[in-house]
């Protein structure tokens, strides 16, 4: 028994340090899973237990140059309901289909919908979710969100653009400066249990949003509304289409005004014109809103006409094949190779200098201008005024140019060239590179965006476009504007005149293609003061009836233009 | 201290009450009480009407009948229950058997209960056999003397058991209760025969077989059987974070996130319904969540030194069977507080198994104090000349 005894102590002693040791392995074990893989597990727990909800940034306003403001936000609310939270579905029912006017069946179907969180209805008014949130009903949750807001509605729609249902930019300059407007979106973290329900005690995490920087933009507000009633003016005398006004900067590129009426109202952009059929499918729909969200200066290509003569005279100029003291004699008509090519004068101008031709736009002698100069070397010059590359205008959408391939062009493809027929470019593609042409020779890159600016107003980006320099000679653009004066105050663009002010000007009327439809498009690019150039602008009537021709329907309205605006700019007057 | 004031006492009586043991045993009951609370008071206001205490008045109810039963057994000697061994052992036969009854309870998609009619009370058969078994282990090692030293009184002293541990594995679809009477066996063997070989080779081909099970697991990629998919959840438990690795990950979720410090008493989120069983075999996690490293070194010092103070008295013992029978409440107590943690920590694969004292249980607290109750009534009869 003694023996027994000792054996029985060693045994249980061995026992208790065996079992010890396996609580000090644990021990370790509980070590390691608490001291070294504590962040990996505390970061994975707090995944599970947080509930996220997004705060929307404010999104950044858009200014026009003097700080008007173009694009707002107004406050709205989001009301949803937790399901889990919810303590008297009847009364949230009823109180919710009374304050927004929904159908109860709508609202009883997604109260008593089992989910995390139900969106009833999103764009309430502040005042209407205020009042909801004076109930304080368990589990009706009230939001307050941005929605966008344009205090000018239709103004300048083509260009602003507008934004979709997450605030997101869609088209014009809301989806192009997307990354300077939107800021950084927020987010309330939640507390909540394996249920979803909120823990009361541990509060709420939040993720300020971070709004986005306004967006300070060449526009003018003033010019761009009085463009915008002498475009719809135009419109209705002319019974026109549509109507374009851009009004530029030709020293600098900033774009003051760009309207294309019609324009649409900005805050109810998904509205379908009065008189659309109804009943049209998703694609139909989809089709008629892209075109009227359209902007036709930028996105539309037509063939310029005469007003293109600016570019071949400045190209002759340059290349010596012309000066402004060269003389032709105009028939009516010119032969090339087999065709014969009217001149719009039947009779013919007859003996005339290359100012006067000009001024008479007279087509045979640009034809011949043209000719001179040759295929390649006339291509190398529309190429370097840069007319092939897309002007780089801070707009989604710009349309590229459609021209002849230079293997392509023979003589007859030049002579029209040279007219500015066969071949197509953009509104503000025509207007660039008359610019570049007028303002010494400086290629500039027609914008709107100038600068980014916090909410403060300080500015946090200033926006630069590159500008090429020496795409004509400044002696060719002296002569050029000199030319062009005489056009306005002498020539086919007498009505672009304005009394006291020195302007130049050229006029255009082009037949569209089919040839013989009898559907014409009305233009004038005009610029002042002609010696120093400081706004150019050009005006196009798409299928004026009546009277069709540029001089006569295109230019009143530049002059109308500038009459109001130069004065408006601070641009002095010119004593004569 | 405790060797000091035993031999003053002597000098007054005759009896010997070991406080500290009783003091260990109070101080994890009373923990118990208060991480229960803390554990189930969120679970138990949604689903008990608001009733943040439901689970804690239970426990605590359980626990004030297993004090009476733990101070009445204490007082009578313990010799006096030789007589029942056999019948324990039928017993806890029968009352396996009694789940199977209309009386059974199933809860958990298994059968481990049966409700006693009359009082309402619930009883774990698996813990009658548990209790039973180191009764009737103790009083056969004693009957054989030096015929446990062979091979055959080995065999004889596994075999005992056995039928039972099949039982409560089949019957109650209990396997962890199961593992824990041989166990229980196993350790109340090696104790009484004075070989070591027998052993070692025991424990190595135990190893060696859990590893040909683990390794055949892994073969079936989480296809096979509940338990086969068990181990793979352990091997991996964010694998199998949707099915049978979720307990395990979201215990760990807890340990981890409780760190050094803890986010202190009643901070948890983890029970606030993510973790399945908070309050029961998974308290030792919210612990750890609560309370931090700190906390559960606390819980796990106290198990050890309960474990030591029953040493003592198992080494003091006046004759055999008394040793025996605190080496058998040894080994329940440690071998289920050992597997407990190792499962809450992921060390080996989950299985259910509580923690002694703390985890929420009634039977499994009653027969846990009236076995201490054994080993006090075991340490009145320790002698001075034997100290």
């Amino acid at each position: 028994m003694e023996q027994n005894r000792i054996f029985h102590r060693r045994k249980i002693m061995t026992l208790f340090f065996l079992l010890t040791a396996a609580f000090l392995f644990l021990f370790g074990r509980l070590v390691y899973l608490m001291v070294w893989r504590a962040d990996y597990y505390s970061t994975l727990a707090t995944q599970l237990h947080e509930r996220e909800r997004d705060i929307k940034a404010a999104r950044g306003r858009i200014l026009d140059r003097n700080g008007t403001v173009l694009a707002d936000n107004k406050t709205v609310c989001t009301i949803s309901v937790i399901y889990n939270q919810i303590e008297d579905p009847e009364s949230v029912i009823q109180v919710l289909c009374d304050e927004l006017g929904m159908s109860e069946e709508s609202v009883r179907k997604k109260v008593e919908k089992y989910s995390a969180m139900e969106r009833i209805k999103s764009n309430v008014d502040k005042e209407i979710g205020d009042r909801i949130r004076e109930y304080d009903l368990p589990g009706v949750k009230v939001d307050e969100d941005y929605k966008r807001y344009y205090p000018y509605g239709e103004l300048a729609s083509k260009v602003l653009g507008f934004t979709g249902g997450d605030n997101q930019g869609i088209v014009g300059l809301e989806v192009k400066y997307e990354e300077v407007l939107k800021g950084e979106a927020g987010s309330i973290l939640t507390v909540t249990d394996a249920a979803g329900i909120e823990v009361e005690r541990m509060g709420e995490r939040r993720l300020e949003p971070v709004p986005g920087y306004d967006l300070r933009v060449s526009l003018d507000r003033n010019i761009q509304t009085y463009a915008t009633q002498l475009a719809y003016q135009a419109m209705e005398t002319k019974e026109a289409d549509s109507v374009s006004i851009l009004v530029m900067n030709p020293q600098n590129g900033e774009i003051y005004a760009c309207v294309n009426v019609p324009e649409f109202d900005l805050n109810q952009p998904y509205e379908l014109p009065e008189g659309t059929q109804e009943g049209l499918s998703t694609e139909e729909r989809q089709d008629i809103l892209n075109n009227i969200w359209r902007n036709g200066c930028i996105s539309d290509t037509y063939e310029p006409g005469s007003t293109f003569k600016i570019i071949t005279a400045a190209a002759g100029l340059e290349s010596g094949a012309v000066t402004p003291e060269s003389t032709f004699s105009c028939p009516g008509f010119i032969v090339v190779d087999d065709r014969k090519i009217r001149c719009h004068k039947v009779g013919g101008h007859g003996s005339e200098d290359f100012v006067h031709a000009t001024m008479n736009s007279c087509n045979p002698v640009f034809i011949t201008v043209g000719l001179r100069m040759g295929v390649e070397q006339y291509y190398s010059y529309f190429e370097n005024f840069g007319l092939k590359k897309k002007t780089g205008v801070d707009l989604p959408g710009e349309a590229g140019t459609i021209m002849h391939k230079m293997e392509d062009m023979g003589n007859v493809e030049l002579a029209t060239v040279s007219f500015g027929q066969s071949f197509q470019i953009t509104p503000i593609q025509l207007l660039t590179t008359a610019s570049s042409i007028v303002n010494g020779g400086r290629r500039i890159t027609p914008h709107l965006g100038m600068e980014a600016l916090d909410s403060e107003g300080n500015v946090v980006e200033t926006f630069t476009y590159p500008v090429e320099e020496g795409i004509v000679s400044e002696e060719t653009s002296a002569t050029m504007r000199e030319i062009l004066e005489m056009v306005v105050s002498e020539g086919g663009g007498k009505n672009g005149q304005v009394e006291g002010y020195r302007v130049g000007g050229k006029t255009a009327t082009s037949q569209t293609l089919p040839r013989g439809s009898g559907r014409y498009i009305a233009s004038f690019v005009g610029f002042a003061p002609a010696d120093d150039p400081q706004v150019i602008a050009i005006a196009i009537i798409n299928n004026p009836q009546g009277v069709y021709y540029g001089g006569q329907v295109s230019a009143p309205i530049v002059r109308q233009l500038f009459e109001n605006i130069l004065p408006y700019l601070g641009i002095m007057e010119y004593n004569q | 201290m405790a060797g000091k004031s035993r031999r003053r006492r002597k000098e007054q009586t005759e009896y010997f009450f070991d406080y500290s043991l009783l003091f260990i045993v109070l101080f994890l009951l009373g923990f118990g009480l208060v991480m229960i609370y803390s554990a189930s008071s969120y679970s138990a206001v949604v689903d008990y009407d608001g009733d943040a205490g439901h689970f804690m008045k239970r426990q605590l109810l359980a626990i004030i009948i297993g004090l009476v039963m733990m101070i009445i057994v204490a007082n009578i000697d313990y010799h006096f229950w030789e007589r029942f061994a056999v019948l324990g052992y039928i017993v806890s036969a029968g009352a396996i058997l009694m789940v199977l009854t209309p009386l059974g309870i199933e809860s958990h998609k298994a059968r481990r209960w049966f409700r006693i009619p009359g009082i309402g009370l619930q009883v774990q058969p698996a813990e009658i056999a548990k209790l039973c078994m180191i009764l009737l282990l103790a009083v056969m090692v004693c009957k054989m003397g030096k015929g446990i030293r062979s091979m055959k009184g080995f065999l004889i002293m596994v075999c005992i058991p056995a039928p039972i541990a099949v039982m409560i594995w089949q019957i109650t679809d209990n396997l962890s209760s199961a593992l824990i009477v041989m166990a229980i066996a196993i350790l109340m063997v090696f104790v009484a025969s004075p070989d070591y070989k027998k052993f070692v080779i025991m424990a190595l081909i135990v190893i060696a077989v859990a590893a040909i099970v683990v390794f055949y697991a892994m073969q079936t990629e989480g296809q096979g059987s509940f338990r086969l998919r068990r181990i793979n959840a352990w091997l991996n438990p964010e694998s199998q974070s949707q099915d049978t690795g979720f307990q395990t990950l979201q215990g760990l979720y807890a340990i981890g996130s409780g760190g050094i410090w803890g986010k202190g008493l009643g901070q948890s989120m983890q029970k606030l319904k993510f973790l399945p069983e908070s309050q029961n075999d998974m308290i030792f996690s919210i612990i750890c969540e609560e309370l931090g490293l700190f906390g559960a070194i606390a819980v796990i010092v106290m198990f050890i030194m309960l474990i030591w103070r029953m040493m003592v008295i198992a080494n003091n013992a006046s004759d055999l069977f008394g040793a025996m029978l605190v080496v058998g409440v040894i080994g329940h107590i440690a071998v289920q507080a050992i597997l407990n943690i190792a499962v809450v920590t992921n060390t080996i694969p989950n299985t259910g198994i509580s923690l002694p004292f703390i985890s929420y249980g009634g039977s499994s607290v009653m027969f846990l104090l009236v076995e201490i109750g054994l080993v006090l009534s075991v340490a009145k009869r320790i002698q001075l000349r034997e100290m």
